[in-house]
């Protein structure tokens, strides 16, 4: 006892709380005789009224639940119902589009394949690489809520479903290449026909296929069909180049040898009639004086070729000279000493004139 | 004022005792002393007796029962492995309380009866056609085999679905090297046809090359003869006007065309060019050339 008298000192900081909790005390009771306690009633009746005030913000819906009994459906702005524990309301977004990534998981701007996921079974047993990516959004947010359990679970093992069962109908060619938008559609149908016998008030808005390879484990041998593509288109470019080079060529070198025909052509028969002409005039004038014409023309042409040719005029008819000439050495058939051929060479052409 | 208030307490306990609401999503079943007394379907604000009286609640939405992956035998005796989901929902709360009591025990039976019957129902097909052609239709005897005895445990299953069908780890590398396989022969096929079609098209270009060619040559050739012809036929034609005079005057070309200096002439002067060297009245013309140098009139 002691001890709290000592407390109770001036002094003490326990004291003056005492002193300071007694006069709240008693304003407070004060207070209590008069409107206070109806006020606060008040306030905290007004405060429990504004409980049942909630948003439903653009492009969502609320569902407003009376004794957790779907009771009206809400649109967006300020909304009122009943308190708790009357009235209470969930808000769905039904305008945002969602996705959920089927064989790859996305986490910021990176990928990750899954490969449990995205490894699958084609109809003519190929393993194929898909990955799929679906966008949806909730058509109806009460059967979205009160339809199916986890709806959006239900949405990615279902479009696992439809994706396997529909792959497995295809070939791996028929899936990779001409096939996708085909499986796309299909998936979408499938997807949507089994959401819907689900009741999960979901709506597929797009089933898009985003990777659809090989496994890694043969993705090199399928490089190598497109590369072999790439080969073959190739080679046959190159042939066709080369024909386009020959063929142009070829005709070329025809026309070339065609034109030098013609010319050929064109130029003897020219040639002759020029010919043909001169002997006509030739002929005319001769046939007016032909002896005397005959032994000009004659004269005219042996002057011609003896003007030329070496000469050697021997007398009388015997040939007697014809031993002495040494032909090899006039034709130059044997070497000859050049100072001596030249000699005789000037010898005879002396003889001759 | 005090008892007032411990009235109004007491109230209040008995009341949240034995008000219940039932969600939309839920179902209740009442049981009194465990013997079930009431069954809640429709949500809403329900009364019990306190203490006596408890509330078991149960789901109302589809709800899903995966089952594990599980190896299963082809008719072809292949094995698979696949994995199946069902979709169930408590059709009777009541029945299902009293068989399986809650979701766990309720899931576990439901893939035991699906993965009987899908077992049933793998054996009987071969690889091929469960793959491609029947997995549908599969499906669909699953379910409707397993709806039947599901009925027992108060659980409406709405379909089974096959989720993922693959090949167990050892078989995938076998069909993996098969893979590989064929693509290289579609490979070889393509740089063959490439060699086929580039054979083909060289070769082709070639032969046009030479019929160009030879059809030229061919073209070539008669204009040739042609202008041979015609030059002939006008030579002909001038040449007949006067045959004697063309011999000798086309021989008079000929020798100054053949005759060049390094020809040697061994001239007699009995030859009728050197008849003036010796005597400027010349030696008289031997008559058989006279004969000859004159010519017939024409």
């Amino acid at each position: 006892m002691e001890r709290y008298q000592n407390r109770q000192d001036q002094n003490s900081p326990f004291g003056e709380f005492q002193r300071n909790f007694d006069d709240y005390r008693r304003k407070l009771n004060q207070f209590m005789k008069g409107w206070g306690l109806w006020a606060i009633c008040g306030i905290l009746l007004i405060m429990y009224i504004c409980s049942g005030f909630y948003v439903v913000g653009p492009g969502e819906k609320g569902v407003v639940l009376l004794f957790g009994k779907e009771y009206s459906i809400s649109d967006p702005g300020l909304r009122y119902r009943l308190p708790k524990p009357f009235m209470s309301q969930v808000v769905v977004d039904v305008t945002k589009v969602r996705r959920a990534e089927i064989g790859f998981r996305s986490d910021g701007s990176r990928t990750r394949s899954v490969p449990a996921e995205s490894l699958m079974l084609t109809g003519d047993e190929n393993i194929v690489d898909v990955q799929l990516i679906v966008q949806y959004m909730v058509q109806d947010p009460v059967k979205f809520l009160f339809g199916a359990e986890a709806p959006e679970n239900t949405l990615r093992a279902s479009a696992e479903v439809a994706l396997r069962g529909i792959v497995g109908e295809n070939t791996i060619d028929y899936t990779m290449t001409k096939g996708r938008v085909e499986i796309q559609q299909k998936v979408q149908s499938y997807l949507q026909k089994l959401l819907d016998n689900y009741n999960t008030g979901l709506l597929v808005t797009q089933a898009r296929l985003l990777v659809v390879d090989p496994p890694s484990q043969v993705q090199e041998a399928f490089h190598d069909v497109v590369r072999a593509w790439e080969d073959r288109e190739r080679l046959i470019k190159e042939a066709d180049g080369y024909s386009e080079d020959v063929i142009p060529k070829a005709r070329g070198h025809a026309q070339q040898e065609i034109r030098q025909a013609e010319a050929f052509k064109a130029q003897r028969v020219i040639r002759a009639q020029g010919d043909a002409q001169r002997f006509s005039l030739v002929v005319s004038a001769y046939s007016k004086a032909p002896a005397v014409t005959r032994e000009r023309l004659y004269f005219e042409a042996i002057e011609k070729v003896f003007s030329s040719a070496r000469k050697l005029v021997t007398q009388g008819s015997d040939s007697k000279v014809m031993p002495l000439l040494n032909l090899s050495d006039a034709y130059g058939l044997l070497p000859a000493p050049p100072t001596d051929k030249q000699n005789s060479a000037d010898d005879q052409s002396r003889k001759g004139h | 004022m005090l008892k007032y208030a411990l009235a109004l307490f007491v109230v209040a306990l008995v009341a949240l005792q034995s008000v219940f609401v039932i969600q939309e999503w839920e179902q209740g079943l009442v049981l009194e002393f465990g013997k079930p007394v009431r069954i809640i379907r429709e949500p809403g604000l329900y009364f019990k007796i306190p203490v006596i009286q408890e509330l078991i609640v149960l789901e109302k939405r589809i709800l899903a029962a995966e089952a594990r992956p599980a190896e299963y035998i082809t008719l072809d005796k292949k094995r698979l492995t696949v994995d199946t989901v069902s979709r169930w929902q408590i059709d009777q709360p009541l029945v299902f309380f009293q068989t399986v009591r809650n979701y766990v025990g309720a899931i576990a039976r439901l893939n035991d009866i699906t993965s009987a019957r899908l077992r049933q129902e793998i054996a009987n097909h071969n690889f091929k056609e469960f793959i491609r052609e029947e997995r549908e239709k599969i499906m669909n005897q699953v379910t409707k085999g397993t709806e039947e005895q599901a009925k027992r445990f108060g659980i409406r299953v709405i379909d089974v679905r096959i989720r993922r069908v693959d090949l167990p780890e050892e078989v995938q590398s076998s069909v993996f090297a098969r893979m590989k396989a064929e693509r290289e022969r579609i490979a070889k096929r393509y740089r063959a046809e490439g060699d086929e079609q580039a054979r083909e098209i060289r070769a082709k270009a070639d032969k046009e090359r030479e019929i160009i060619l030879a059809e030229a040559y061919k073209q070539a050739q008669a204009l040739k003869g042609e202008g041979e012809a015609e030059s002939a036929k006008i030579y002909a034609a001038a040449y007949t006007k006067d045959e004697d005079f063309f011999r000798f005057s086309r021989s008079l070309q000929a020798y100054k065309n053949i005759f060049s200096k390094d020809t040697i002439f061994l001239l007699n002067p009995d030859s009728p060019m050197l008849r003036f060297l010796e005597s400027p009245y010349g030696k008289p013309v031997n008559s058989a050339e006279r004969k000859i140098a004159v010519p017939k009139a024409p």
